[in-house]
């Protein structure tokens, strides 16, 4: 018996008031999961969100992986495995 | 809601500078001291502080990922807790440091960033460059702020009076 596998994603800022959590584990479907393919999948997650809201963060956030960010031409090469850490950067706004 | 658990305080130390995220800014003075060098002659510093008005409105309290607090104008304070991903941003800010380092080796810095509630007027963000000459010290001080802002994965939520909090917006440096 194999186990799911899942990956830990992170939210901040407008994504974490959007959905209300700042964290979950998502299961990754068996045919494996694209960095790129993510939003998409985490859309359906949510759908009971405000969809839009949600669709319009996510596209205008990066993305990094296990604390290393992905650049934008590089979504689709980075493929999600069990236990990554994949955090939604919305615009930073520090300093 | 609760905060993030990634949201945490942490340091780093390179060699000649130091990197923070904490709750609490330590004293300019004791700043000043940590990049203090007999060998350099400058000293530059900035502060950010939260401004009491944005676009003509009135701030009343600042989240930075971190703690809601009614500035000036309530005595409530709530403590929810939401953080910076703090991890990756200590990354970011050795970077920085490295990048500053290829544009001007000799230097000391501290860059220290504040999360939680920053009452107005209360200060988000404390750098010190040290360095042989003001030139590179107020250069280099400029570019470790210019790069926080536009790459540090930190937050910041600002509350306006008169606005339900649900509408507050997270700010962005872009």
């Amino acid at each position: 018996m194999s186990f799911p596998a899942h990956i830990t994603v992170l939210y901040f800022a407008a994504a974490s008031t959007t959905l209300g959590i700042t964290d979950e584990l998502v299961p990754i479907p068996e045919k494996g999961l694209y960095l790129s393919q993510l939003t998409e999948l985490l859309i359906e997650r949510h759908s009971q969100s405000s969809l839009n809201t949600l669709r319009k963060i996510l596209d205008s956030s990066q993305w990094s992986v296990d604390a290393e960010m992905v650049g934008d031409e590089d979504l689709t090469k980075v493929e999600l495995k069990d236990g990554m850490e994949v955090a939604v950067i919305c615009p930073v706004s520090g300093g | 809601m609760l905060p993030p658990g990634s949201s945490v305080e942490g340091v780093v130390e390179l060699s000649g500078a130091v990197c923070s995220i904490s709750y609490a800014l330590d004293t300019v003075e004791s700043t000043i001291k940590r990049v203090s060098d007999d060998r350099f002659g400058a000293i530059a510093t900035f502060i950010g502080t939260t401004r009491n008005s944005f676009q003509g409105k009135a701030v009343t309290k600042l989240e930075y990922q971190g703690i809601k607090l009614f500035a000036s104008r309530s005595p409530i304070i709530q403590s929810c807790i939401t953080p910076a991903y703090t991890k990756l941003a200590l990354k970011t800010m050795t970077q920085i440091i490295v990048d500053a380092r290829n544009r001007t080796p000799d230097f000391r810095a501290v860059v220290q960033h504040r999360i939680g509630v920053v009452g107005v007027g209360e200060p988000s963000i404390v750098i010190a460059v040290s360095s042989p000459h003001r030139n590179e010290a107020f250069r280099t001080c400029e570019f470790i702020l210019e790069e926080v802002k536009r790459k540090a994965q930190i937050w910041k939520r600002e509350y306006y009076e008169g606005e339900d909090e649900s509408e507050a917006e997270w700010k962005s440096n872009v």
